[in-house]
């Protein structure tokens, strides 16, 4: 990392809160740079596997999705269950077998069990940016997490300005009115 | 600049209390040592812990200021860890889980800004409802520390006397109000509707302008936990003014020890550095504002022969009548959109609760209207739903937009039984850590039963609330208060009208501990506005001798 940074503590007690864990290396004081560079081992991903899961990513998400983020989470996903791949390739036969395009066209042909259990957490990491919602889980994802997109017309990911000075109102869409993601 | 052992006035803390004394020192031509027991830290590393925590420990504001061992606070996010350092007891133990963190900018790091003063009535107590003390001085004595104070950390707000809160001002607020979001509209206008007025906050926020070198608000929704542009006042944005005019920092220090001499005079402050050593620094007066925990536990650790109760303390006052606003919160499921996350976490109140001939029976109460983004929420909600597709994004808006969180703050009166002592439980020094009996009493009780949430529950009925779920049990609002209590009588209270220790004349304890009541309205302003009634009195008292 170049950018410098102040934490008068002694090194031994640096504030760097977690070690971010990754395909099994180690990024150390990675906050800054976690949603921007592949870890190493998003990088070692067989590339056929890579893109078996941003199309089921795409199959299960209708939305534009990063790549990079979609990396980071499949070797994440890929090291947590040795049934990952095999499940992400019945899904995808299943989607082909539907002629599907959108989630809508497959999922109620997903057995309730392990295969489901995986797509939903495949939908829920893109959303949420973590595969688990636990104090020292890692996160893949904070602005680009899709959670923020369906009030992205109104509400502000926290921390990013969407206006300058004074520049928000006490306007609001329709409920209704979907943003486009 | 001083050497790194003395100075004219030492400041042991690096809050809003202890840099606004110290600015005011170095103005005075005095020379300034500040100790910090925790770390200093850049803003834009508080930010990113902030983004690379997950989804749930982004509520937890103390989460992206993981506490040094020399320097723990309470961590939030689990009842294991929130139990390591405060230890706490009595019937409301779990309501004074005061979030403060121990790092150099202190607690204002990720406070909302709110810069409520204190009303004439809410300092006359005693005359007025028979309940409580009077603050020894009235309103007309603090009204120029408050303008002072608003003036020196940059506070916007209106400049209709209708909407200001209390409209006694001596000038205009140095900056105009910030505009609301949809949600906070919303909420004054169901609040007109009950005849109650929602008022736009008095705030250290910029509004439209740059000031004092920091930038205008963009609305980044972030004020807790961390202002990502310093458009909000935080300590942390006076520090390198105070270097810039001499004074001198010492982050990673952590006093331990007040030493007393002749004519009960302090000496010196004694403070641990990481690797357990132990320095001494010396002064002319010496400034205690370590918040309304660390300052008279440091007080009670400092007892000697000449002092057995601890320095300060042969009132016994030390470390009692601990306060803050107990709060209550009320969830809310609407049929149409609220909407929040425009703006600010927070810009507006019902103050008018607050006041009222009810206090001699029951506390007074405001209520808020909560603006942080509830996306977070409502996207985990949705996704724990297991939806997919349009039903999972549709389900998202709608939990997002069409719930809300209103807020109560209860006014609770100075009680010397509510007290902090040291604990047998020693911190990674061997510091005792604090151990605090707090208990919310029947004012604060009767005040939620008989008015604030009945009233509540009409306030979210007119807001379109389909499901109301009120807490049942008081929570923290971080607003330390009493412990080092004011009064004109020493046998009474801790410090004078100045926040002089009654029994050590060069020893100040400025800031919240001194408040006498609280009222319903967050502390901050008044703790500034004390600092620099202290500091005037610093000042001259040096020049004196």
């Amino acid at each position: 990392m170049s950018h410098s940074y102040r934490d008068d503590a002694p090194a031994d007690f640096s504030l760097f809160r977690r070690k971010i864990l990754v395909g099994g290396g180690l990024l150390l004081g990675g906050f800054a740079t976690i949603s921007n560079v592949p870890s190493a081992a998003a990088e070692a991903l067989p590339a056929d596997f890579a893109n078996q899961f941003m199309e089921v990513s795409s199959l299960l998400i209708p939305h534009k999705l990063d790549r990079d983020v979609g990396l980071r989470l499949a070797a994440a996903l890929k090291m947590k269950d040795p049934a990952f791949t095999a499940h992400v390739t019945n899904l995808i036969d299943i989607a082909e077998w539907k002629q599907a395009t959108i989630v809508e066209d497959f999922f109620s042909d997903v057995a309730d069990g392990p295969v489901k259990d995986t797509a939903l957490l495949i939908i829920s990491a893109w959303y949420i940016g973590v595969i688990v919602d636990a104090p020292d889980a890692d996160v893949f994802a904070y602005e680009l997490a899709l959670m923020y997109q369906p009030t992205i017309d109104v509400m502000t990911i926290p921390s990013y300005a969407v206006s300058g000075p004074n520049g928000w109102t006490s306007q609001a869409p329709p409920l209704g009115d979907m943003p486009k993601f | 600049m001083t050497n790194q052992d003395n100075a004219d006035v030492i400041v042991v803390g690096t809050g809003i209390v202890g840099c606004l004394v110290a600015e005011q020192m170095l103005d005075a031509g005095l020379s300034v040592l500040m100790l910090e027991a925790g770390p200093r830290v850049d803003r834009w590393r508080i930010v990113e812990n902030f983004r690379n925590l997950p989804p749930t420990l982004r509520l937890h504001f103390d989460a992206p200021y993981p506490p040094k061992p020399w320097a723990p606070h309470m961590e939030s996010y689990s009842d294991a860890t929130a139990a390591e350092y405060l230890q706490l007891e009595g019937p409301n133990a779990r309501a004074y889980r005061q979030g403060y963190v121990r790092y150099a900018g202190g607690a204002t790091w990720h406070w909302a800004g709110i810069c409520w003063r204190l009303t004439p009535q809410d300092m006359r107590l005693k005359s007025l409802f028979g309940v409580a003390r009077d603050w020894d001085f009235d309103y007309s004595t603090l009204e120029p520390y408050y303008t002072r104070a608003e003036y020196a950390i940059g506070v916007c707000g209106p400049s209709d006397p209708a909407l200001q809160w209390p409209p006694i001002r001596s000038k205009p607020y140095p900056m105009g109000p910030l505009p609301f979001g949809p949600g906070e509209q919303r909420f004054t206008d169901a609040a007109a509707r009950l005849g109650l007025k929602n008022v736009p906050a008095a705030q250290a926020r910029n509004s439209r302008i740059a000031y004092d070198g920091r930038p205008p608000c963009c609305g980044n929704n972030n004020c807790i936990p961390v202002c990502p542009i310093a458009a909000k006042y935080d300590a942390a944005t006076a520090l390198p003014k105070i270097e810039a005019k001499g004074g001198q920092i010492l982050a990673n220090a952590v006093a331990y020890r007040v030493e007393t001499g002749q004519k009960n005079a302090i000496e010196a402050v004694h403070y641990f550095d990481p690797d357990k050593l132990s320095h001494r620094v010396t002064g002319k007066v010496f400034v205690l504002a370590c918040n309304g925990i660390e300052t008279p536990k440091l007080l009670l650790l400092s007892k000697n022969d000449r002092n057995p109760n601890g320095v300060a303390n042969s009132s016994d006052q030390v470390g009692r009548n601990m306060m803050d606003q107990p709060k209550l919160v009320a969830e809310l499921t609407t049929a149409e959109p609220v909407w929040t996350g425009v703006g600010p976490v927070q810009g507006s109140s019902v103050m008018q609760t607050s006041q009222g001939d009810f206090r001699g029976r029951h506390g007074g109460a405001l209520f808020r209207f909560n603006n942080m983004a509830r996306s977070t929420f409502g996207a985990v909600a949705a996704v724990r739903k297991g939806l997919v597709g349009k039903a999972l994004d549709a389900e998202i808006r709608r939990l997002s937009a069409c719930t809300a969180e209103l807020t109560i703050e209860h006014e609770l009166l100075p009680d010397p039984n509510n007290r902090l002592t040291l604990s047998n439980k020693k911190d990674w020094l061997g510091i005792n850590k604090p151990n605090i009996y707090y208990d919310v009493g029947d004012y604060v009780r009767r005040s939620a039963t008989e008015y604030s949430v009945p009233l509540v529950r009409k306030l979210a009925v007119e807001l379109g609330a389909t499901d109301i779920q009120v807490s049942t049990e008081f929570t923290n609002s971080d607003h330390i208060m009493g412990g080092t209590i004011m009064g004109a009588n020493s046998a009474s209270s801790v410090v004078d009208l100045d926040c002089r220790a009654h029994d050590h004349p060069n020893l100040f304890l400025p800031g919240g501990g001194a408040m006498t009541t609280g009222g319903c309205g967050n502390s901050t302003l008044t703790m500034a506005a004390l600092a620099l009634k202290a500091a005037d009195a610093i000042a001259a008292q040096i020049k004196r001798s």
